[in-house]
């Protein structure tokens, strides 16, 4: 385990040298990976470091109001509705790695158009190892990594919590009193919604996905799961009311990991599943049934995309 | 201070036996499978994971370097292959929990585990025929040859990922290969 204080004094100087005088721009998700790596790069220039979170309407329920209110005393902090552009660009992509591509472009183009306002030419990124490798085995491109379009304007790019796993990140957040529900939080993908929804993201299927995590998390915190959520995997029959239904599956998914290298699917008792069933196929008309997965990594990923 | 050196097959899980190693208290460097063996000074080497046969590298080279060397998954299978053992592709993958039964609780690598071991498993080619000199010390439902040791050589394998944090008892398999390093 990294010991977290000499870390943060390290990665601290080296985020100094690395941007110098310059400006810097970092991409905020509200995880505890960028979300370190913000704090680190803060407490390393200040002001002159912007960070800016992107509303990509792919996020959780409730998700930018919490980050509007951790990252407060950031005075630098952006925030970028993009809802909307995001949708239209995602509009008949099905290819889950040109999704992914065409998420981390959008991201950078939001960036840049910031970026260009505050003169900023370094890019900070909470990249970890494990994206690291599962970028150069091919296994998925990473949105900090290949998603990374050819054509970024900014001259450096910082990765200071690039060697760590998600377990050291956590104890890093710890150590620079951030506060717990980041610290302690699940984690999130960077391109968020858009890999739980097998297939084109629309934004019928992105409020299916958003209100059917949010039921999982609400109901599996007990079993303290390192990961859980639901994920939109394809279309059914089903009848509700006596109307025969061809609504979406919903798959949910909850996993014990301590790095994400790998995971064990959680042994979940059979009225927590039913609860949870119940109030996704209750609350959301349109979807017409809901699965439980118990795959565990390998062979399977942690999530869908 | 004790010196291991991993070498790298592209294993997903390599990073990973570098922190394990890390965590045992010795100094630990992961090096390319095309570093030559004249180049690496260690009191041990681990050939670690990785996806594909022809992607090893200077990997067996390193079986005559003279320290012990650890094998994992496909750097077991690595050497299995280089020493005149077989390697076919198994009729079951194994994936993930995986309940291994220890056949030789003398062992030095394995045997401390006795009677038997919940490990994490990703493969879908195995050790079929283990090469001259060498014991099975490790069996499953899904594989013959969940690990295999040559004691005089020095040479040592496992099939599985102790590496991983889902293997129940896989830093003590570090453990015990650090102490014949020692």
């Amino acid at each position: 385990m990294v010991d977290a204080s000499t870390f943060v004094t390290e990665a601290v100087e080296e985020i100094r040298e690395q941007v110098g005088d310059d400006r810097a721009l970092i991409a905020l998700s509200g995880g505890v990976d960028s979300s370190v790596a913000a704090a680190l790069a803060y407490e390393a220039i200040g002001d002159r470091l912007t960070p800016v979170y992107v509303d990509t309407g792919l996020m959780r329920k409730g998700e930018t109001d919490q980050i509007r209110e951790t990252f407060d005393y950031m005075e630098s902090l952006r925030v970028v509705e993009a809802q909307g552009r995001f949708l239209d660009a995602l509009s008949g992509v099905t290819d889950p790695e040109e999704k992914r591509k065409v998420i981390g472009e959008q991201f950078i183009r939001e960036f840049e158009t910031v970026a260009t306002e505050v003169e900023a030419s370094c890019l900070v990124q909470g990249t970890i190892y494990p994206d690291r490798i599962e970028s150069e085995g091919n296994i998925k491109s990473h949105h900090n990594v290949g998603g990374l379009p050819d054509v970024v304007d900014f001259d450096g790019l910082v990765e200071p919590v690039r060697d760590l796993y998600k377990d050291e990140v956590r104890e890093v957040a710890r150590e620079l009193g951030l506060a717990d529900l980041v610290a302690e939080r699940m984690p999130f993908p960077g391109p968020g919604l858009a890999v739980r929804i097998v297939g084109e993201v629309t934004e019928e299927k992105v409020e299916v996905a958003r209100e059917s995590c949010h039921v999982v998390e609400e109901e599996l915190e007990e079993y303290d799961p390192w990961q859980a959520f639901a994920a939109v995997v394809g279309k059914a029959t089903g009848v509700k009311g006596d109307n025969r239904v061809h609504g979406w599956v919903v798959s949910v998914r909850s996993v014990e990991s301590r790095d994400g290298m790998t995971a064990r699917a959680q042994e979940l008792d059979w009225e927590t599943l039913q609860r949870i069933q119940s109030r996704i196929t209750g609350q959301l008309p349109n979807v017409a049934r809901v699965v439980y997965d118990v795959t565990h990594k390998p062979p399977a990923t942690i999530e869908y995309e | 201070m004790t010196r291991i050196v991993v070498v790298d097959n592209h294993g997903q899980f390599t990073h990973l036996e570098g922190r394990a190693l890390r965590d045992v208290g010795v100094e630990v460097a992961i090096v390319d499978n095309e570093t030559p063996p004249a180049d690496v000074d260690a009191d041990g080497i681990v050939l670690s994971g990785g996806p594909d046969m022809d992607r090893t590298g200077n990997s067996t080279e390193y079986l005559e370097h003279g320290v012990p060397v650890f094998g994992i998954c496909l750097g077991m299978q690595a050497m299995a292959d280089a020493l005149g053992g077989r390697v076919e592709s198994g009729e079951y993958g194994g994936y993930a929990d995986v309940t291994v039964d220890i056949l030789d609780e003398a062992d030095p690598l394995v045997g401390s585990l006795a009677p038997e071991t919940r490990v994490w498993a990703s493969h879908a080619d195995e050790v079929v025929e283990v090469p001259e000199g060498f014991s099975r010390t490790a069996e499953s439902d899904v594989c013959g040859v969940e690990a295999m040791s040559d004691p005089d050589r020095d040479l040592y394998g496992v099939q599985w990922h102790p590496e991983v944090a889902h293997t129940e008892r896989g830093q003590e398999v570090f453990e015990n290969f650090v102490a014949l390093c020692e």
